[in-house]
């Protein structure tokens, strides 16, 4: 472990060419897809934690099967689609940052929705009562559930990123673990592994942390101040 | 705020500190262990002073002492390890996963000419066969002496054409000879080749799967089915469509000790046949890869091992089959003191990375 820690530090401070490809190609993939999750998450489970609609419940059980699906299920339906062959062959995605992306925002999505559905049952009664009584919209009433649903949308967000940032099943398939491409720090792990050079995989999974710590620790800074 | 700031001083000194002790640790290591028996406890502290330029040195010297794995058995007929590639044919059958045809599946072919061309060039043989001298001290690669070259011109790419996707063996890309090789095309002709690379028989699925323009891989039973079934086109200048151009050797590796007498069989299959017959730990990849397709067929007949899990099943005292890359199988039969067959460029590899974890 020490040593591994000691390569970690020496990759940083040398700025390896191809480790910064993969760094940016991380980030690039896990903030692009948390995001989009997040925006795709937040409505779809507000709205299925507040309002009753009949079919509420067969889609919330529905969410939460897709939250059980292994990624490396998930990535090998989105290769047989966008393969040579597949029917989606034309759109020239596959082995491309851009399905990696679309990957994880599949298997993020239902996360946050549930997340975000939890949450919002709890606050929905109050939150409706205070809205009957300003007498407001049902838009504005939206609006006042987004608004109480900030501090959650927040550790949501984190939530989506951390799963993205650590996934591997899915991107390594879909992606395929191009190098200057769509190598990703997971998938470059997989590979140091596999050729048996343990400590640099230990490595890079240390930077991997210390990226997550970073992150963690600035969006918890804006959490604080964006919902309190 | 304020307690967030600290946290982070925090967490940054713990790191730091983590750090200096790796450090500290990696310089020791290989000093107390070589010099174990006499050494007294300032050994560390005089090679911390010069830890500079000695450290790299005592590294690569701890790792023969590391590793206990050992070749055994190489250089045999049965162990030649052949290296071909192939071209995909964009005419070839495809189908999807339901077994529909498929006809437009798009194929980069004149990049697939373009990088099987300059593989066949005369200098790039040259560099292939002395790859690996500077780093392992031993060539990793030999060129076959019937390899076909190629002496004419290489077109350099255009918009259509730039992208290359070259699907290929573990063995290929995780010696390195790739991306020694690769580059050097690249900054030449302008292309971009996108390697993928998996066991031998994911490789060629990917190509059937119309993911890739090319394949660079070691399983000859393999390719023939692949040039049978038409997915395989004859490229400008050749005669058939496999292009065998590299060669080197499977070896047998074992625990030094060779508990099962490997070293003195006569040949490699006795060789197989003394593991099997003393039920000493073998440890398989499992993966369909080529060099699993190489050692089913150095089992004795008898014991009826092939890829279904069902045939060894009653083996599984002795046989392990991992279902993982090269690498990882080595590092199991060093833990486990097993025997595994390995190419020979994976292997050396796995022996300059210190094959254990630290």
């Amino acid at each position: 472990m020490g040593s591994a820690v000691e390569q970690a530090v020496q990759l940083i401070a040398s700025g390896d060419r191809e480790l910064l490809n993969i760094l940016s190609v991380t980030a690039r993939m896990s903030l692009s897809s948390s995001l989009i999750a997040l925006l795709l998450g937040v409505p779809l489970g507000l709205l299925l934690g507040a309002c009753r609609f009949p079919g509420r419940g067969l889609l919330l059980v529905l969410n939460r099967t897709l939250m059980g699906v292994p990624p490396v299920v998930c990535g090998l339906i989105f290769y047989i689609l966008f393969s040579g062959v597949g029917p989606l062959r034309h759109l020239h995605l596959l082995f491309t940052v851009e399905i990696m992306i679309l990957a994880q925002v599949v298997l993020i999505t239902p996360l946050l929705t549930s997340h975000m559905e939890t949450y919002a049952a709890q606050i929905a009664g109050p939150v409706r009562e205070t809205a009957k009584g300003l007498g407001l919209s049902r838009w504005k009433t939206f609006l006042l559930l987004l608004n109480e649903s900030r501090y959650p949308i927040f550790s949501g967000y984190l939530l989506g990123f951390s799963r993205a940032i650590a996934e591997v099943g899915a991107v390594s398939m879909v992606g395929g673990a191009i190098a200057w491409k769509t190598n990703v720090m997971t998938t470059a792990i997989m590979q140091y592994t596999n050729r048996g050079n343990f400590s640099l995989g230990i490595a890079l999974g240390l930077i991997l942390l210390v990226l997550s710590l970073g992150m963690n620790l600035a969006l918890s800074l804006l959490q604080r101040k964006v919902a309190s | 705020m304020k307690k967030l700031l600290a946290l982070v001083l925090a967490l940054s000194t713990v790191l730091g500190l983590l750090a200096g002790c790796g450090a500290k640790e990696n310089t020791a290591q290989p000093t107390t262990e070589d010099t174990a028996n006499t050494e007294t406890n300032d050994a560390p502290e005089t090679t911390d002073d010069t830890a500079g330029t000695g450290t790299e040195e005592t590294t690569d010297d701890s790792s023969a002492v590391v590793v206990d794995l050992t070749i055994l058995k190489e250089a045999d007929e049965s162990m030649l390890n052949t290296y071909s590639m192939i071209a995909v044919n964009p005419e070839a059958p495809f189908t999807d996963a339901d077994g529909n045809a498929v006809s437009d599946v798009t194929v980069n072919t004149a990049g697939a000419d373009a990088l099987m061309h300059w593989l066949l060039l005369p200098e790039t043989l040259d560099l292939a066969a002395n790859y690996g001298m500077e780093e392992y001290g031993n060539t990793l690669f030999y060129v076959l002496e019937d390899a076909p070259t190629y002496e004419g011109e290489i077109p350099a790419a255009t918009d259509e054409t730039k992208t290359i996707r070259l699907s290929t063996t573990t063995s290929v890309n995780d010696s390195g000879l790739l991306s020694y090789l690769l580059p050097q095309f690249e900054e030449a002709y302008g292309y971009t080749v996108e390697v993928q690379s998996a066991g031998t028989g994911k490789a060629i699925e990917a190509a059937k799967f119309g993911n890739a323009d090319l394949i660079l891989v070691h399983s000859k039973s393999q390719e023939e089915e692949f040039v049978n079934a038409g997915f395989a086109r004859v490229i400008d200048g050749m005669e058939t469509e496999r292009v065998s151009f590299l060669y080197n050797y499977f070896v047998l590796c074992g625990p030094s000790a060779d508990p099962a007498g490997v070293k003195d069989a006569a040949t490699v299959l006795d060789a197989f046949a003394a593991i099997a017959e003393g039920k000493y730990p073998f440890i398989s990849r499992g993966d369909g890869s080529g060099t699993h397709t190489k050692e089913l067929s150095l089992w004795p007949a008898e014991l009826g091992i092939t890829e279904d899990p069902e045939s060894f099943a009653d083996y599984t005292d002795w046989y392990t089959s991992a279902n993982a890359g090269m690498g990882a199988c080595l590092v199991m039969a060093e833990e486990m003191g097993g025997y595994i067959l390995t190419d020979k460029a994976t292997f050396l590899t796995f022996v300059a990375n210190n094959g254990v974890m630290e």
